[in-house]
C-alpha cells in the first residue's frame, strides 16, 4: 500500500477531509495550528466541496457554533489543544447531552500555569466526565483511522455522542509519519453521509437543549447508556473497517502480553518506546508486556481486567497528575481490577509532563521498580520526575 | 418585505401560544411573540440562558419554530454553526434569530456577538433588554442604567444611588461594526416589526435591541408594560433609531422629552433615588439625545 509522510496534525486533518465534514470551526492554538492551517489551505484551494470553514473568536464559540451546525444536521469536525480545551469544557457537556455527534481532534499539551507548550494527558483527561467518547491514538496511522472510525461511532443510533481522537502534541502533532491514505471512495464505502434522525429541519420545528425537571437523572442516564453502547459498535466495526483498509484495532491494545508477569499500562505515543524497551528486556529474560489504553471512555472494564487479571505486577504509568491523589488512571485501573479473584499488585507512577521525554531508559527503570515492589509485595505511587528537586 | 402601516396589518396568527412560566406581563415574552408573527415557525430560535429559557419546559414549549438553547455567552457561536449548517445542507431560506438577554449580549456573550456581527452572518440578533440579569433574580448587569437599584447595586448608607456606572453605549457599539443596528419598543410594534422585517430581508448581521420591560424586576403593576415603555421612549430613557452604513435615523423624534421623572417613579427600582441622581441621570439622558439629534440623517459612527 502507498505510505505518504504526514504529521499528526496533518493525519486528523485528512481524516476529517475524507470524512467529508460539512463545517469546521476552529481557533488556533500550539500545537493543533498546522491541523486547522491545513484544512484551511484545501478549503481555500476549493478540495473540501460542501464544507464551510469557519473562523472563530474563541474555542468556547467554536464549541457553540460546533453544536448550533450539528443541531441542524452538519458533519462537524474541530481540533485544539490545551487551554483551548479547557475553554470548551462547559460547552463539551452540553454537545453531549445534546446528543450531537461531533468529533474533534485534541492534541494535548500541558495545562497552565507555568506555561508549557509541550505534552502531557491532563488537558485530555479533564474531560473525562464530559460524556464524551474518548479516544487516544498511538500513531499517526492510528489518528487518521480513529477520526473516521469516531464518526462511525459517534453517528451510530445507538450512541450519537460526540467523540475525541486524542493525539500527544508534539511527538505526534509535528512529526512525520509515513500512513496509508485511504481513497475518498474507500472511507466513502465504509462511513456513509449523516443522515441524522432527530434534527431541525424546515418543516420540523424540534426544540434543544431545554430545561427539565424531574427528568434530569433519565437524560444523563441516556448518556451514559448510550456510551457503554459504543464498546460494542467499536468492536463490531473492526471487520468492516479491515475489509476496506487492512488494519483493525481493539478496544485495547496487548503488546507481549501472553506470557507477561509484569505489564506495563500506557496511553499515546509513549507506548511505541515502551514497546521497543520490552523487546529489549525480553531479551535479557524479563517477562514483561504492555497494554495500551486507546478506548478512555466509555471505559472498557472486561478488555482491560481480561489482559491484566494474569499478570503478577503492573505499572500504571500516567502522563498526567491529579495534584494531592497522584496519576489520573492508576486509581481507574485499580478500580477495574479490584473484584477480580487474584488481584496483581498495581504500582503508579506519574511521568512526562510538559514534554518530559520518555526515553526508554526511563520505561526500563519503571519495570525494574516494578520487580522490587513484586519482590517487596509492596506497591508505589511515585512521581518519576522529581529527580534533582 | 410589505412595510406595517398600523397594528391591523399586523398578522393574527400566532407562534407563541400560551402555557408559558415567565411572569405576567413579562416584556420580553411579548417581544417574542410579536417577533414570530413576522418570522414564521420556519425560524431557529437561538436563545441565552435568562428568563427566556424556561419558556420551553420539557415535554412541553409555548413555541412552533425551532428552539435552540445552548449556554448564556454563545447564542451568536450557537447562531453562526446552525446558519453554515443549514446553509451548507442547502436549507438556507430557514430564518437563524437569536433572542438574548442584556447580561448575556454586553457582558458574557459580547466577544462572540462581535465576531459574529464582524463576520456579518446572515443572522438577526435581537437582545431583549431587561437592564439586569433577570432570571438569577435582577442583579447588575453593564445594561443596568445609573441609579437603578438592583440586587447587586442596593441603596445604602454608603451608595445611596444604586448603580453607579452608566450603561453601556451598545447600539453605538454595533453601529461601529458597520451592520444594521436599530433599537426597538414594545409600545411602538409597527416601528418594531417592521425593522425585523427589514433585517430578514438583509444579507448580513442586523442587531435589534428591544427594551424589554420587567415586571418583576423593575418592579411595576404587570398591567404597566406598555405604558412603561412608551414612557421610556418619551423621556428619552429609550429612543427609537437606527444606524445603517454608520449613518444615523431617528425614528421617534419629539420636540420636547418627557422629564424622566415620570418613568422613574412608576417603578420601584428607581424609589429613593436621591435628587442628585436624578439629575444626574436626567442629565445623561440629555446629552444622549442632543448627540442623536445632532447626528440624525448623518454619519454617526
Ligand atoms: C456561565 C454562566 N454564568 C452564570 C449563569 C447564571 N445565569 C443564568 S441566567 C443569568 C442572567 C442572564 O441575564 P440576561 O442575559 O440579561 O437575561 P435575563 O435573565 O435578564 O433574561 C445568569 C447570570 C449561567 N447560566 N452561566
Ligand atoms: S423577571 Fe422580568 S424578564 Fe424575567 S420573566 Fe419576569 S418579567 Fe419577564
Ligand atoms: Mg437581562
Amino acid at each position: 500500500m502507498k505510505q505518504t509522510l504526514v504529521t499528526g496534525n496533518e493525519a486528523a486533518a485528512w481524516g476529517a477531509r475524507l470524512a467529508r465534514a460539512n463545517y469546521i470551526p476552529n481557533f488556533p492554538i500550539t500545537p493543533q495550528t498546522e491541523c486547522i492551517e491545513t484544512l484551511a489551505r484545501w478549503s481555500s484551494d476549493g478540495e473540501l466541496p460542501g464544507t464551510f470553514f469557519d473562523r472563530m473568536e474563541s474555542e468556547h464559540s467554536v464549541m457553540s457554533a460546533a453544536v448550533g451546525a450539528a443541531a441542524v444536521g452538519s458533519r462537524v469536525f474541530t481540533a485544539t489543544s490545551s487551554q483551548g480545551l479547557l475553554l470548551m469544557h462547559e460547552v463539551l457537556y452540553i454537545a453531549a447531552g445534546m446528543r450531537l455527534p461531533i468529533v474533534m481532534a485534541t492534541i494535548s499539551r500541558g495545562l497552565s500555569a507555568p506555561v508549557t507548550l509541550w505534552s502531557d494527558h491532563n488537558d485530555f483527561l479533564d474531560q473525562r466526565d464530559s460524556g464524551w467518547l474518548m479516544f487516544h491514538a498511538e500513531n499517526n496511522q492510528e489518528v487518521l483511522d480513529m477520526v473516521l472510525q469516531a464518526y462511525r461511532i459517534a453517528e451510530d443510533p445507538q450512541v450519537l455522542l460526540p467523540a475525541m481522537v486524542n493525539m500527544d502534541g508534539y511527538v505526534l502533532s509535528f512529526t512525520d509519519e509515513p500512513i496509508n491514505i485511504p481513497s475518498p471512495e474507500q472511507v466513502a464505502e465504509f462511513l456513509p453521509g449523516y443522515d441524522p434522525a432527530h434534527t431541525i429541519a424546515k418543516n420540523r420545528p424540534v426544540t434543544v437543549g431545554p430545561p427539565v425537571l424531574d427528568e434530569y437523572s433519565i437524560f444523563r442516564a441516556q448518556n451514559h447508556v448510550a456510551s457503554r453502547n459504543a464498546l460494542a459498535v467499536i468492536e463490531e466495526l473492526q471487520d468492516d473497517f479491515e475489509k476496506i483498509f487492512g488494519r483493525r484495532y481493539h478496544l485495547v491494545d496487548e503488546f507481549m502480553l501472553e506470557d507477561a508477569e509484569l505489564v506495563l499500562v500506557t496511553q499515546g505515543s509513549m507506548s511505541t518506546t515502551a514497546k521497543a524497551a520490552i523487546l529489549e528486556m525480553r531479551d535479557e529474560g524479563i517477562k514483561v508486556g504492555l497494554l495500551r489504553l486507546r478506548v478512555i471512555r466509555p471505559w472498557p472494564n472486561e478488555a482491560v481486567a481480561g489482559a491484566l487479571k494474569d499478570a503478577k505486577a503492573i505499572a500504571v504509568i500516567d502522563r498526567n497528575v491529579a495534584p494531592g491523589k497522584g496519576g489520573i488512571m492508576f486509581p481507574e485501573i485499580i478500580e477495574t481490577l479490584y473484584n477480580l479473584d487474584r488481584r496483581p499488585l498495581v504500582s503508579g507512577f506519574v511521568v512526562g509532563l510538559g514534554g518530559n521525554p520518555q526515553t526508554e531508559n526511563k520505561i526500563k527503570e519503571i519495570t525494574h521498580k516494578l520487580e522490587e515492589d513484586l519482590a517487596a509485595g509492596r506497591p508505589r505511587m511515585e512521581w518519576n520526575d522529581l529527580e534533582g528537586i | 418585505m410589505q412595510e406595517f402601516k398600523s397594528l391591523k396589518d399586523i398578522p393574527e396568527q400566532d407562534y407563541f401560544t400560551g402555557g408559558s412560566s415567565a411572569c405576567a406581563g413579562c416584556g420580553p415574552s411579548l417581544g417574542l411573540k410579536l417577533a414570530l408573527k413576522v418570522l414564521g415557525p420556519e425560524t431557529i430560535i437561538i436563545n441565552s440562558a435568562g428568563c427566556m429559557t424556561l419558556l420551553p419546559l420539557y415535554p412541553n414549549t409555548p413555541l412552533k419554530a425551532s428552539w435552540i438553547h445552548n449556554a448564556i455567552e454563545n447564542a451568536a457561536s450557537t447562531a453562526a454553526g446552525a446558519r453554515h449548517g443549514l446553509d451548507v445542507l442547502g436549507n438556507g431560506d430557514m430564518n437563524v434569530v437569536v433572542y438574548a438577554g442584556d447580561g448575556a449580549t454586553y457582558d458574557i456573550g459580547f466577544a462572540s456577538l462581535s465576531a459574529a456581527a464582524a463576520k456579518n452572518e446572515r443572522i438577526i440578533y435581537i437582545c431583549y433588554n431587561n437592564q439586569s440579569y433577570g432570571n438569577t433574580g435582577f442583579q447588575w448587569s453593564t445594561a443596568t442604567p445609573y441609579g437603578s437599584e438592583t440586587k447587586t447595586t442596593p441603596r445604602g448608607k454608603e451608595n445611596p444611588t444604586g448603580n453607579t456606572a452608566v450603561n453601556k453605549d451598545m447600539l453605538k457599539i454595533m453601529g461601529a461594526h458597520r451592520v444594521y443596528a436599530a433599537t426597538a419598543s414594545l409600545a411602538y410594534p409597527v416601528d418594531f416589526l417592521n425593522k425585523l422585517g427589514r433585517a430578514k430581508e438583509r444579507d448580513g448581521f442586523s442587531y435589534i435591541e428591544l427594551l424589554g420591560a420587567c415586571t418583576a424586576g423593575w418592579n411595576y403593576d404587570p398591567r404597566l408594560t406598555i405604558k412603561i415603555s412608551k414612557l421610556a421612549v418619551r423621556c428619552g430613557m429609550w429612543p427609537l433609531y437606527e444606524i445603517e452604513h454608520g449613518m444615523l435615523n431617528l425614528n421617534k423624534d419629539f420636540s420636547e422629552l418627557k422629564p424622566v421623572d415620570e418613568f422613574l417613579k412608576m417603578q420601584g427600582r428607581y424609589r429613593a433615588l436621591p435628587p442628585d441622581g436624578v439629575e444626574r441621570l436626567q442629565a445623561l439622558i440629555n446629552e444622549h439625545w442632543a448627540e442623536l439629534k445632532e447626528y440624525n440623517k448623518q454619519r454617526y459612527v
